[in-house]
């Protein structure tokens, strides 16, 4: 009889869900405009994903807020559905194929990370349904000639260019040694291409190349490798966790290496999980909240730090801050298409030409944003062993000096 | 057996109709084809033969690098569609995108059952527990192998070749349903047909006491390496469409799945009730109706509420549901039990 009700239970529990389902939305209903987004809320960009999510919503918010979107002459407020694609690029294809076909989205946003844009990416291509991403910067995305697709964000390669001319540059213009270690993933591969292409153009040599796996925890092997070879640079790119286990690994092995050059260190809040052991660590960055960028609805940097700090309690890395650029961008297309029409929309993004408090937004044919600069910032401690980001290239913005090369260990 | 072809024929009908009257839900009813085929292979190993193994993911994702490779290379210069920062676009006509994908899934077949011939000659000798390990260890070896070979994109991915513009908007959808549904049919009979045969009987045995059954003669070496190369040749195949389905291949995410689709498959199995044809049918569909309306309903807890589920299943249905379903009502798979056995047996409680 127990077992009877059990599965009473379960068939009903089916029913209910297929019933549920089955409840579509509309891509405007009343005065909504829902916007579709997978995003990694479990898996291992669970961190990233909740920043871009954080963004999405404070973006929302605040557009919401202040009027929402005007189209024909009526007032339109923005909302999103979310999903969890678990950082798995085959849910995230799945999600955009349900997101497009079941929930009747029809406008979307990106995921977080190059591998889930590129799976998703087909999907809404196929549809023509128009996708803002603002976490997606692999070169490929861009050279598969989408149309629909476009993203905020400076491409991938361009991350680390920067710190490895200005080595050149502090070595009076002669080649440099690097080493670098990348996880084996579609975002990082490509910060190393951009490396490659950097050192060839500076007949720079590569010493190390080594391959991390995902999921990383471990990256001895390399920082052995280092330690005996002494190069004159070290890059390594793996996300979050690519971040923390470097700075960990060199702290507690003493590697001493000039320069220290690393993507995703204000997503892993290096400064303050590490404190002194991430000082002079050198970062790229699509944003910094000491630009001089200005908008309307988050005025600057400096007052959407304080603003999400206060909504989510932490300091919003630039996985958030490009990811409410999205929202700007889709609210300005909008409005200039004045129509819900997807190709119309499509074509008012791509003539996008705007300056959001995160930067510039002006896309290329391809779909990357074209008219941002990536920045270099490097981690600074005080004496009380307070750490903070201070932006050193481009010159343009730079509050502190590049401290180079980085003391030894010993002398700490 | 007269209701048996009425049952068949009712659910060759629905999966023929089902893309139209559920247009909304094609994809995940291919997925469901694709677990349905990767769950009735798993259970030639894990529930006939009594060889719990880890490593079939690995046939699945050699399948799915091989449709796709083969679906570019035969037109195009593989190494160049795959270099990440290529700058060159090569898009398919109709023509090269079907026989490409046709030509794939025929290699995708074929090189997964040789692999596993030649795998299962060396490792499945072993037994038990060592035999799960190691098996396990295939899966993520070929992952973090296949992440390093740049001609199929290593750790950049790998994506294949979008869908031609034919037809309307739904003709991908459409395609990729009755590709999977057609695997699923066909594995469903051959496994069907290889099951009322002495083959299954000798798997049985070799499950029950191996070393028995090589004292009575029986070579269980070989039906054991034949049984794996059945069940790589259909994980390749499912493999092969699973990457045309999601158009882009991750070597561990998508590809060597072993954390999801490895071990789903095995669960499937386990759900519906192993060792029986039907079962791994059976758990698939619910177990992935289950996890779809977890990831709507229960976003952010769909692991635990999948978790509470599995336990549920293994606390009230340690057999599976077939199992369940066998000792509930014996008679209907064929064991005769009269009046008196019932009464006795209802007393008895």
């Amino acid at each position: 009889m127990k077992i009877k009700n059990i599965i009473i239970t379960f068939v009903s529990a089916i029913a209910i869900l297929f019933s549920t389902s089955v409840v579509s939305f509309a891509k405007v209903v009343g005065d909504k405009i829902i916007l579709g987004a997978a995003v990694s809320l479990t898996g291992k960009y669970s961190s990233n994903g909740v920043h871009t999510q954080n963004g999405y919503n404070m973006a929302v918010e605040r557009i919401n807020s202040m009027g929402g979107v005007k189209v024909g002459g009526k007032t339109y407020k923005f909302d999103i559905i979310y999903y969890d694609d678990e950082s798995n690029p085959k849910r995230a294809a799945q999600l955009a194929e349900r997101l497009i076909s079941q929930d009747k989205v029809e406008f979307m946003l990106g995921p977080y990370s190059s591998g889930l844009t590129k799976a998703m990416a087909p999907v809404t291509e196929k549809y023509g349904v128009p996708m803002v991403e603002a976490n997606g910067a692999s070169r490929s995305l861009f050279t598969k000639g989408y149309k629909y697709l476009f993203a905020v964000l400076a491409p991938a390669n361009l991350y680390l260019d920067v710190a490895i001319r200005t080595a050149v540059e502090l070595n009076g213009g002669k080649g440099v040694r690097i080493a670098q270690a990348f996880e084996q993933d579609a975002f990082s591969q490509d910060v190393r291409l951009g490396i490659l292409d950097a050192a060839k153009d500076t007949g720079s040599e590569i010493i190390i190349d080594d391959k991390l796996p995902k999921e990383l925890n471990d990256m001895a092997a390399t920082l052995a490798k280092v330690k005996a070879v002494k190069p004159d640079v070290l890059v390594v790119s793996g996300h979050t966790k690519g971040a923390l286990t470097a700075i960990r690994q060199i702290a507690e092995m003493k590697v001493d290496v000039p320069m220290l050059a690393m993507t995703h260190c204000d997503a892993a809040k290096l400064s303050k999980q590490h404190g002194k052991n991430s000082q002079y660590a050198l970062c790229a960055s699509q944003w910094h909240k000491t630009l001089t960028y200005k908008d309307k609805w988050f005025k600057d940097g400096m007052t959407y730090d304080a603003d999400f700090t206060k909504m989510f309690g932490y300091a919003p890395p630039y996985q958030a801050a490009e990811s409410s650029a999205a929202l700007l961008v889709f609210k300005d297309a909008f409005e200039r298409a004045n129509s819900f029409d997807q190709k119309k929309v499509r074509d008012a993004l791509a003539a996008t030409d705007m300056q959001t408090f995160y930067g510039n937004i002006k896309f290329a044919p391809g779909g990357q944003n074209v008219s941002k600069p990536m920045v270099l910032f490097q981690v600074m401690c005080d004496s009380a062993g307070k750490c903070e980001n201070k932006v050193v290239a481009p010159l343009k913005w730079a509050s502190a000096e590049l401290i180079h090369p980085i003391p030894k260990w010993s002398e700490r | 057996m007269n209701k048996n072809i009425i049952l068949y024929t009712f659910i060759l009908i629905f999966g023929l109709a089902a893309p139209f009257v559920f247009p909304a839900f094609k994809v995940q009813l291919s997925i469901l084809c694709v677990l349905i085929v990767l769950a009735i292979t798993w259970n030639i190993q894990g529930g006939e033969m009594g060889y719990n193994t880890f490593g079939n993911i690995l046939f699945y994702g050699l399948g799915m690098y091989l449709c796709a490779s083969v679906q570019v290379g035969m037109f195009f210069p593989l190494a160049e569609w795959t270099e990440s920062g290529g700058e060159k676009t090569f898009v398919h006509t109709p023509a090269q995108f079907f026989q490409g994908f046709g030509v794939g899934l025929a290699v995708a077949a074929v090189v997964p059952a040789i692999v596993a011939g030649l795998i299962g000659y060396s490792i499945l000798g072993l037994r038990g527990h060592y035999f799960a390990i190691c098996t396990l260890g295939l899966g993520v070896a070929a992952g973090e192998i296949s992440g390093g070979i740049e001609i199929i994109g290593a750790g950049q991915g790998f994506t294949t070749p979008p869908f031609p513009k034919v037809g309307s908007l739904e003709a991908r959808g459409e395609f990729f349903y009755f590709c999977s549904f057609i695997v699923l049919v066909l594995t469903f009979i051959a496994v069907k047909s290889i099951y009322s045969t002495r083959f299954k009987l000798v798997l049985n045995a070799i499950r029950d006491n191996e070393d028995k059954a090589e004292a009575m003669g029986i070579q269980t070496m070989k039906y054991k390496i034949i049984g794996w190369m059945i069940s790589a040749f259909f994980c390749g195949l499912a493999g092969g469409i699973m990457g045309g389905l999601v158009g882009y291949i991750d070597s561990t995410d998508v590809a060597f799945d072993g954390r999801e689709m490895g071990v789903f498959m095995v669960l499937m199995a386990i759900l519906g009730g192993k060792g029986t044809l039907w079962g791994p049918v059976i758990g698939a569909t619910i177990f992935h109706i289950f996890k779809e309306g977890f990831w709507t309903f229960f976003l952010g807890w769909q692991y635990v509420a999948l978790g509470v589920l599995i336990v549920v299943i293994v606390i009230y249905f340690p057999e599976g549901i077939m199992g369940w379903l066998r000792e509930k009502y014996p008679e209907k798979f064929g064991e005769v039990i009269d009046d008196a056995d019932r009464k006795a047996q209802v007393e008895l409680k």
